[in-house]
């Protein structure tokens, strides 16, 4: 029952975000109409065209109406033409889109295993040559911006070794070998915060009353770590994962244009800088929804691993 | 001195210290430090350690301009030190006045503050900036402004969470029950007692604030040309890269070094901070 | 003359360089025979918990036993190795903690936590390690033992995971149980209820008993031995009788002697005939949060230079009665008066000038006074608020320290500098400072060891009455209402059950829970 109330909430939340954000981004790229015509009509477009394309495009309506007409547009999937790509701009947005959630789902599998497995190893036991060797590992990757990340693995790799490709261009179809430095620049980032999140929480779990009353119990290290430890410690790391979308979205654009992947990331910065305002709003609406949807499906997470989850729902 | 000691003692304060202080030296020095000027064009794509023609000593190499690397990386250092700080401490100003505000009041007031921080929250941070730089242009000042709008909700909710926690304690309720005015419940009793947590804080922010105006720069979107800027010069030089990798391997280097550097100081902080809590 | 269960011989637990003292234990020597309690009571500081610790082989980081044995059924314990240890610790000592709560695993569930116990000790089949653990449950005197099984830890109450923790420790039946404090953290009653269940345990199946608490009353009402300790030694051992009744040692009298009694001391009566007014009226309070209502038209009023105790037990509201007064919450109905002026429906400037006149002592001495500031200018920035100018708010801040038993040179430390004893006193010069008419007391001797305690109630009591002060002391401690009362308030879940002159509520009780609660006192029939 708890459960059931505390998601409708936290949906009610979401929506209401949602709400919000659409008209900040309406307000900043729609605000000032003659900027859109120019945007959209180009810089050596008349004066004269500019008016007859505002007038024919409904611009002269006052603003709210113009907003809950575009909200309107926008749900039931008319995003608007492309200014850069000449199409629609729902048609360029999905292949992109499901480009991006190969790199991120790539990353994402590896900050899971890497981040959670190096964690708990390292809070397992605190203070010892293995916890201090994967702590400065986590913070040293946490510290690196991803453009310098990507630098100095192309250097390695492709550069010197010569075992990678440079580019992730996938000219030729899908290739798991352009896949990889991308993946790992990725989630290099997020592997490391992963880590240090998860090695924390270790570390507090194991010195919480309930696992000295295992050890007292005459349980083993293994058995204390794996039966009383780790679902405990695990919760808050892996609410965190979800969290840490946000962080891989901005990633993904640097990432994409690094290695020049044809994903949402070099989308929207070709949108950026072509100034493609339909485009710039479709992909900003759709990062934010990413990162919304993330958190209830952290929150649902964090309510399936936790036995308290009726207590938090009561009091939320 | 008696506050400063246990901090020096701790190797990853001083190695993080090290590197910041060091970066923060070169920037108000870089006078004196550069050999040449930035902007001045003395001869084309020298590779590290090499000579030119008038007898100029190049370092770290020059760029496609020309440039002295080495003299671009020293007053990059100014760049990065100024905006970054000047985009934190504005930030900060904001964070710490709304959360100190939203974590004392609670209730409503708590709950729209909150609401709207996380709205601006849920934009991944690039996108945040794209958006912003798309409709206000990239210029030095926003830049700032950018950095402010998207780093000052996140800093809100730090000082929210610490001010519940510090405003639970039972001096504040001494204080209320005092009838001390709210505005010196919150400055003298309340913000002192933050000040550990956000030190560690501080430092972090100024690497990400590093990180990002050092991504903007990459991605073409920040400085603009020709100021001598990290994330710039490794945009310029990318196209160049395989046969010229000084070009871009030094300004990463650079970048990392300073932010690395504050990570590691922040951790040190937290570390002292701890064990000064496990005594009290 | 039958053969002690466990006998420690010489034991010494060193501490790191630097510490105040060179060892947490230092050469103790004890034994605990089967069919036994052996109480080891001490202050906090008397290393009592560092030498519980050191019998499980688990001896706190940065501890390192330095000499000494630990002989258990002709093992030397402290020689083992981990592997060792594990096969004893369940089997041969189980133990119970302070916090039962947290000494459960909170996302398992109670059936799987004690069946543990089974799977790492025996090599019973699954339905047998059900069988048991079902069985223990009902041994505990728990309720609905299949509800309670299925439970997680969150779901029960402190009580009962208590006795959920007992019954994990006595799963392999161990011929010695090491109790530290495992009832502090619970209410008087429940406390009496485990208290009954351990004696049983003596009793029934012969168990030797180490059981270590600060609690003389707790000590009077279990223990069999008791061994006294302090700074790390023990000063004094004997039977229960022997120590409580002619104590050799000058501590163990002093410890004794601090123990507040249950007989409410005599206070000198109101004068007869003229009433004086009251200084805090309250009337018909009702607070809710949300649809739970948490106190129930609650009334009640304080003359000046008389003490009101409320007592109760957690949950009974009396924290809530503290916050409305100081106004820290308000509450749903009802009127709070000072002096006869009304304050709830005050606010700003107004209410700000009338809170001087109601001042509040906390609880938690480390948590109220801020550690950011000297205590001095602390004391006299509440004595500028009264009004004070600076040089008088300066010099009456002075006279306080001095007042509660302070240096002068306290003047200038920051918290930190001062035990918790000395930062209860600080924060009574600093409500003092105000020169308020009523002074709330919550629970402001809870968190202090018995002899700082005696100390401290002593001052209150002084200052109380050379002050003319309306004091509302919230306490769970009969005891402790017994010492400094005029008047005792009992409160129930939200209801005031009973009201009267101190001597008449403990001599006299009315209502069957007072006389629960009386009775459940520990240590009753001793001091």
């Amino acid at each position: 029952m708890y459960l059931g109330m505390f998601l409708l909430r936290k949906l009610a939340i979401a929506l209401a975000t949602m709400l919000v954000v659409s008209f900040l981004i309406f307000l900043a790229l729609e605000v000032n109409v003659e900027d859109v015509a120019v945007k959209v009509l180009g810089q050596y477009s008349t004066v004269e065209q500019r008016a007859a394309w505002l007038a024919q495009n409904g611009y002269n309506d006052p603003f709210a109406l113009r907003y809950i007409r575009w909200l309107g547009h926008f749900v039931a999937g008319d995003w608007g033409m492309s200014t850069f790509f000449r199409a629609p701009v729902v048609e360029i947005v999905m292949p992109r889109l499901a480009a991006s959630a190969i790199l991120a789902g790539g990353a994402l599998l590896v900050i899971v295993v890497f981040g959670l497995g190096l964690g708990v190893l390292a809070g397992m036991r605190p203070g010892s040559l293995l916890d201090r060797v994967i702590s400065v590992f986590s913070v040293v990757t946490t510290s690196i911006p991803d453009f310098a990340s990507a630098v100095f693995l192309s250097g390695i790799f492709v550069f010197w070794l010569g075992l990678l490709p440079g580019a992730s261009t996938m000219i030729s179809g899908l290739s798991l070998a352009e896949l990889i430095l991308p993946v790992s620049v990725l989630g290099l980032y997020s592997m490391g915060y992963l880590a240090r999140v998860t090695r924390a929480s270790m570390v507090d779990v194991m010195n919480t009353h309930y696992i000295r009353t295992a050890r007292l119990k005459g349980a083993g290290m293994g058995r204390i770590v794996l039966r009383h430890a780790l679902r405990n410690a695990l919760i808050t790391p892996v609410t965190v994962i979800m969290l840490q979308l946000p962080w891989l979205l901005s990633g993904v654009i640097v990432v994409e244009v690094f290695y020049a992947y044809k994903g949402f990331g070099t989308l929207l910065y070709d949108a950026a800088l072509n100034q493609d305002i339909y485009l710039i709003e479709a992909c900003a609406m759709i990062s934010v929804l990413v990162v919304v949807l993330s958190q209830i499906l952290s929150d649902l997470i964090y309510g399936w691993l936790n036995p308290r989850i009726a207590l938090v729902g009561a009091k939320a | 001195m008696k506050l400063i000691v246990p901090y020096l003692t701790k190797p990853l304060v001083l190695t993080g210290g090290a590197l910041a202080f060091g970066w923060l030296l070169v920037a108000v020095l870089a006078p004196l430090i550069a050999p040449y000027d930035p902007l001045q064009t003395l001869q084309p794509l020298a590779k590290p350690m090499a000579h030119g023609a008038k007898g100029e000593f190049f370092l770290l190499g020059t760029d496609m301009l020309g440039r002295d690397i080495f003299s671009r990386l020293v007053w990059g250092a100014r760049t990065v030190v100024i905006y970054a700080t000047l985009a934190t401490l504005t930030a900060y100003a904001f964070g710490l006045l709304f959360g100190l505000i939203a974590g004392y009041a609670g209730g409503r007031t708590d709950a729209v503050l909150s609401f709207l921080a996380n709205v601006v929250l849920s934009f991944p941070v690039l996108v945040l900036y794209i958006v912003i730089i798309v409709v206000i242009g990239a210029s030095p000042v926003n830049i700032v402004i950018a950095v402010t709008f998207s780093s000052a909700p996140a800093i809100f909710r730090i000082v929210r969470g610490i001010t519940i926690d510090v405003a639970s304690r039972d001096f504040v309720k001494a204080a209320i029950t005092q009838g001390e005015s709210t505005l010196r419940i919150l400055f003298v009793d309340i913000l002192p007692n933050t000040t550990g947590p956000l030190a560690v804080d501080f430092c972090l922010r100024l690497g990400y604030t590093a990180i990002t105006i050092g991504t903007l720069g990459f991605l073409g979107l920040g400085l603009p040309p020709p100021t001598p800027d990290w994330g710039g010069m490794v945009n310029e030089g990318r196209a160049m890269a395989i046969a010229f990798p000084h070009l871009v391997i030094f300004p990463c280097i650079a970048i990392s070094s300073l932010t690395l550097g504050l990570s590691l100081l922040a951790d040190g902080l937290r570390e002292v901070n701890d064990a000064k809590e496990r005594q009290a | 003359m039958t053969q002690p269960l466990l006998q420690i011989r010489n034991l010494s637990v060193a501490l790191p360089k630097g510490a105040d003292r060179p060892f947490a234990v230092h050469d103790v020597s004890l034994e605990v025979n089967p069919t036994e309690i052996l109480c080891i009571v001490g202050e906090s500081g008397s290393g009592k918990s560092v030498l519980t610790a050191a019998l499980m082989g688990a001896a706190p980081k940065g501890l390192r036993v330095a000499s000494g044995e630990v002989a258990m059924g002709g093992r030397d314990l402290l020689t083992l190795g981990e592997r060792q240890w594990r096969d004893i610790r369940g089997k041969d000592i189980g133990m119970i903690f302070q916090e039962p709560m947290a000494s459960l695993n909170p996302a398992l569930t109670v059936a799987q936590q004690i069946e543990e116990v089974f799977e790492l000790h025996s090599d019973f089949s699954r339905a047998e390690r059900a069988a048991r653990a079902r069985k223990l449950v009902e041994e505990m005197h728990l309720p609905e033992p299949d509800r309670i099984l299925r439970s997680y830890p969150h779901q029960l109450s402190g009580g009962q995971c208590q006795r959920v923790v007992i019954a994990m420790a006595l799963a392999m039946s161990p011929k010695l149980l090491i109790a530290d404090e495992p009832t502090t953290a619970l209410d008087v009653t429940t406390q009496a209820q485990v208290l009954k269940l351990i004696r049983e345990l003596r009793d029934n199946h012969g168990h030797g008993i180490i059981f270590i608490t600060h609690d003389l009353g707790v000590v009077a009402d279990i223990a069999d031995r008791i061994a006294v300790m302090r700074r790390g030694e023990v000063v004094e051992v004997g039977s229960a009788k022997q120590v409580l009744t002619a104590p050799q040692h000058d501590y163990t009298r002093a410890l004794i002697a601090a123990v507040p009694s249950l007989v409410p001391r005599d206070r000198a009566a109101a004068d007869a005939g003229a009433e004086p007014e009251p200084a805090l009226t309250v009337s018909a309070l009702n607070h809710s949060y949300g649809a739970k209502q948490v106190l129930h038209d609650i009334t009640l009023s304080v003359a000046p230079g008389r003490v009101l105790s409320i007592v109760g037990e957690s949950g009974s509201g009396k924290s809530t009665v503290a916050r409305n007064l100081i106004r820290l919450t308000d509450p749903t109905s009802g009127t709070i008066a000072v002096g006869g002026h009304a304050i709830l429906d005050l606010k700003g400037g107004a209410l700000r000038r009338v809170r001087r006149r109601i001042q509040m002592i906390f609880q938690d001495p480390f948590g109220s006074l801020n550690p950011r500031r000297k205590v001095g200018p602390m004391i006299a920035r509440a004595a500028m608020l009264s009004g004070a100018g600076r040089q008088e708010a300066v010099e009456r801040a002075k006279e306080l320290l001095e007042l509660v038993g302070l240096q002068r040179n306290a003047y200038d430390r920051r918290p930190a500098a001062f035990s918790g004893g000395q930062r209860q006193r600080i924060g009574i010069a600093r409500a003092l400072a105000m020169r308020p008419d009523v002074l709330i007391a919550d629970e402001s001797v809870s968190a202090l060891d018995v002899s700082v305690q005696a100390q401290v109630l002593d001052l209150l009591a002084d200052l109380q009455k050379r002050l003319s002060l309306a004091v509302v002391f919230i306490t769970h401690d009969l005891r402790v209402a017994a010492q400094i009362s005029d008047e005792i308030v009992v409160m129930s879940k939200g209801h005031v059950v009973e009201r009267g002159p101190a001597s008449e509520v403990l001599t006299r009780p009315q209502h069957p829970y007072t006389r629960d609660l009386i009775e459940a006192a520990p240590g009753r029939g001793a001091f």
